[in-house]
């Protein structure tokens, strides 16, 4: 029985991770209708970053218990990166679907050699113990504590982010301009600025995500090209454009990985990818998300 | 640009590239193999994409089919035929296109995209649960087979690779050529364009939108599968990379960089493309960075790629002429 | 006079809205019946049940005596009712001879025809020139569909179908868009057309009552889902009551 709940403890914790991505793309599909394949980049680019600073910060000496908070800042930090992205992102709005896609495939191949250039080939890994924060024994049933920091933080994101988008006026214009952008710009909205926002605002989730994941896992260069696959099943699965999608695919997501992992290894790709397809066929708008196809 | 001069350009890069073995080295030569293959399975593709505005980022799994096929022939069946292999795999992917296409093609847009990116690493993941058959990461090996029932058992592998199989493969695109300009000029092709640009009123002038878009997907597997044998044969290996997303995404890019509403841009793509990455690859280790922001620099600047390049060149010299 | 286009108490609704109800009508040879009335009262609903593409959700709608359920568009262009849309709808990338020729195509069966060669198709191009001098395009064939006029594109979009040859034609308000001085130009256009095509029965949806008045055989006034009158129109304009329903209530007194 412990057995299943260690099981489960870790699929929820992975599954954290992913909304924070999956909501950063929601965000982006949602508002500005990009879908954005370089989000696997902005992980990995947190992840490696993550190691970077939280480095730096032991050599001068800061304190380890500053590990969450140090993580949390460096991701934040990366959002600078979030504003030109979007600005050469701009450059194709108006056109086909398929551009952007390409347009954000471009960026996936340039930022696997940026990691190549400034980090190298190999894969790089934090050294100090995530374990500073300690265990929580339960008979058999054991989750870091820093698990469980990192899920609280999830689900603060996630109560968060709805308020922010049900209850606050920016929240307001962002949805306004999600379902109508014309109608928005008509009423005097300044869609720019608010697409630098948004597009920000995903990036920044993105890779504080990556930076979070990286005292469980190693960063490495295949990191980015693999971790979109599992975060367009979230958003898939939840439906495009959906924060509540992006909850229940991330958990959905994150548990089958978390069981496929310990009973059958070389299922876990193809029952994340059988359960999209299942999605596609007799629900493509997703779980929660509106029709669209 | 007219038919005409299409038409003259085409017979001027046969020309040139049937002589090109007798002034190249064996080196740029053997390079050219990967291209032919590419750009066969591209014609398809682009029958697909810029034919019938579906695009899909799973095409790399066709190619797979024909790559793996290829290696169950001639390493575990023994058949010797190059022939009978690019049969079979033609045959093979297109059983399977049909199932995943009839589902695939009810959506357009990102759907489609998505849909076809879910089945590619689908497939992936096959080859790796079935490790024991596919070889895993290791790939399968391809057997050398024979090339119209010749065994050119005396040419070591360059030159094989360098002569009889360069014109082989030439030949293949020049065969894949033709019937695909013939199958882009016909009826159904004038009906898949229709489709690309207002499927509505297509289908309110007599154009099946399933069905028209289905025969296109399979079409483009058969084709994809034909280079993907043409490039397992040429490296002597099925390469589970072939079938990743990205390797999907790179026949995009290739489409795209040679100009996807040309008939010949996806052969200039692929060319173009391999050279591209041949030199890049050895003038820095860093050329995906490189690859990356040329294909940056034609989406946002050149989305007719080469061939639009070329066209609109052309059009301008006329226009300053008169 | 035989039937062609007919609804037996046909009504959709959506959810619990009915849009329509008890809707029946019937198009004969020979018959140019228009079909008025205010926004909202039903008329694109009305038109997307005869072309198949809403479901009923009472009644039946049949062509040529056979019911036209799940009967795809394609097929409802074989068996010979043929549809032209309110909003432009060209591509913007072939050219006008070849919108034509994928009419035409379709009505000569040779949509499957993977390897024959458009171009040399003298069936086909003999057709589309023909098309294309009954609508006045014959100067325009070369040029791509986004490069031309409104007026010349509703033209191609009628033209089109008209080049499917069928037995009966719905145009769902071919004028709208166009200048008032090239709307009698249009109307004259297409019935000379259809005359000369064989066209047996026309179904117009139209707001502008002049042209109503003057070319139809029969009107069909609709308001509210149901419908109000189907006279000839010398009775339907003798109604001030009807007029004033369909055109919309009078300002003031």
């Amino acid at each position: 029985m412990s057995a299943f709940a260690n099981i489960v403890a870790g699929g929820v914790f992975h599954a954290a991770v992913l909304f924070l991505v999956a909501a950063g793309l929601q965000l982006v599909f949602g508002v500005q209708k990009i879908v954005n394949l370089a989000c696997g980049s902005f992980y990995a680019l947190g992840a490696y970053f993550g190691i970077t600073f939280i480095g730096y910060a032991h050599q001068f000496g800061v304190s380890e218990w500053l590990l969450l908070p140090g993580l949390v800042v460096s991701g934040i930090l990366l959002g600078f990166i979030g504003p030109p992205i979007e600005r050469l992102l701009r450059t194709v709005y108006d056109r086909d679907e398929s551009f952007q896609l390409l347009l954000t495939f471009a960026l996936v191949l340039m930022f696997e050699d940026v990691f190549k250039f400034v980090w190298g080939a190999n894969p790089r890994s934090l050294d100090s113990g995530y374990l500073i924060y300690g265990t929580i024994i339960a008979g058999d049933f054991s989750i870091p504590v820093y698990n469980l920091l990192v899920i609280t933080a999830a689900i603060a994101v996630a109560t968060g982010l709805g308020a922010f988008l049900q209850g606050t006026n920016y929240g307001r214009i962002l949805r306004a301009t999600a379902e109508n952008r014309a109608m928005a710009e008509a009423l005097g909205v300044n869609v720019r600025r608010i697409y630098a926002a948004v597009f920000t605002l995903g990036t920044v989730l993105g890779t504080t995500a990556g930076a979070l994941v990286v005292p469980t896992a190693a960063a490495s260069l295949d990191m980015a090209i693999e971790f979109v696959i599992e975060a367009f099943a979230v958003v898939v699965i939840g439906g495009l454009g959906s924060m509540r999608g992006a909850l229940a695919g991330a958990l959905i997501v994150g548990l089958i990985r978390a069981l496929s992992i310990v009973f059958y290894p070389e299922f876990e790709v193809l029952a994340i990818y059988l359960i999209v397809i299942a999605v596609l066929i007799f629900r493509p708008a997703g779980l929660f998300g509106r029709s669209l196809a | 640009m007219n038919r005409s001069a299409n038409v003259l350009i085409a017979l001027c890069g046969v020309v040139a590239l049937t002589l090109l073995p007798l002034v190249a080295p064996a080196y740029y030569v053997g390079l050219m193999i990967p291209v032919y293959g590419y750009a066969i399975a591209l014609l398809g593709f682009n029958l697909l994409f810029g034919y019938t505005g579906l695009l899909s980022f799973g095409h790399g799994m066709f190619l797979g089919i024909g790559a793996y096929g290829a290696a169950i022939m001639s390493s575990k069946l023994g058949v010797r035929s190059f022939e009978l292999t690019l049969v079979a795999v033609m045959a093979a992917s297109t059983l399977i296109a049909l199932p995943i296409g009839a589902l695939c093609v009810r959506y357009i847009g990102i759907f489609f995209g998505m849909l076809t990116l879910a089945f590619g690493m689908l497939f992936h993941s096959f080859l790796f649960k079935f490790y024991y058959l596919t070889g895993g990461d290791s790939g399968m090996r391809v057997a050398r087979m024979t090339i119209l029932g010749l065994d050119f058992a005396r040419y070591n592998k360059i030159e094989f690779l360098a002569g009889p199989f360069y014109y082989y493969c030439l030949g293949l695109l020049v065969i894949t050529g033709l019937v695909m300009w013939r199958i882009v000029h016909s009826p159904f092709g004038l009906h898949l364009r229709a489709l690309r640009d207002n499927p509505l009123k297509a289908e309110y002038l007599g154009a099946h939108v399933h069905r028209f878009r289905l025969a296109a997907f399979v079409i483009s597997s058969a084709l994809g599968a034909a280079g993907g044998a043409v490039l397992g044969f040429r490296v002597g290996l099925a390469d589970p990379e072939l079938v990743y997303w990205t390797q999907s995404g790179q026949l995009v890019f290739m489409a795209v960089l040679g100009g996807f509403s040309n008939f010949f841009g996806p052969i200039i793509g692929a060319l173009t493309f391999t050279l591209l990455q041949d030199q890049l690859q050895s003038l820095t280790e860093y050329w995906r960075f490189v690859l990356g922001a040329i294909l940056a620099l034609i989406v946002i600047g050149f989305p007719e790629g080469i061939a639009g390049l070329a066209g609109e060149l052309a059009r301008r010299r006329t226009r300053s002429a008169t | 006079m035989s039937v062609l286009l007919e609804t037996r108490k046909v009504g959709k609704s959506f959810g619990s809205i009915w849009v329509l109800e008890d809707f029946t009508m019937a198009v004969g040879e020979g018959e140019f019946v228009s079909v008025v009335g205010p926004n909202g009262a039903g008329k694109t609903t009305l038109v997307n049940l005869l072309t198949g593409l809403l479901e009923p959700s009472a009644g039946e709608v049949l062509f040529m005596g056979e019911t036209i359920t799940g009967v795809g568009p394609v097929e409802l262009t074989d068996r010979g009712l043929a549809r032209a849309f309110q909003l432009i709808q060209i591509f913007p990338r072939l050219t006008v001879k070849e919108t034509i020729a994928a009419a035409v195509i379709s009505r000569q069966r040779k949509r499957w025809r993977l390897f024959s060669r458009l171009t040399g198709d003298d069936a086909v191009d003999a057709r589309v020139k023909e098309v294309a001098e009954i609508f006045g395009l014959t100067t325009r064939l070369e040029h791509i569909g986004g490069t031309l006029s409104q007026g010349e594109k509703k033209l191609l979009d009628v033209a089109s179908t008209f080049a499917l040859d069928p037995q009966v034609i719905l145009l769902d308000e071919p004028t709208s868009g166009v200048s008032t001085g090239e709307k009698h130009g249009i109307m004259k256009t297409l019935i000379a057309a259809a005359k000369r095509e064989g066209v047996k029965g026309i179904v117009l949806v139209e707001h502008d009552m002049d042209l109503v008045a003057a070319y139809s055989s029969r009107i069909i006034a609709l308001s509210e889902g149901r419908m109000l009158a189907d006279l000839p129109p010398d009775r339907f304009f003798a109604d001030p009551h009807l007029i004033e329903t369909v055109i919309g209530k009078r300002r003031g007194h």
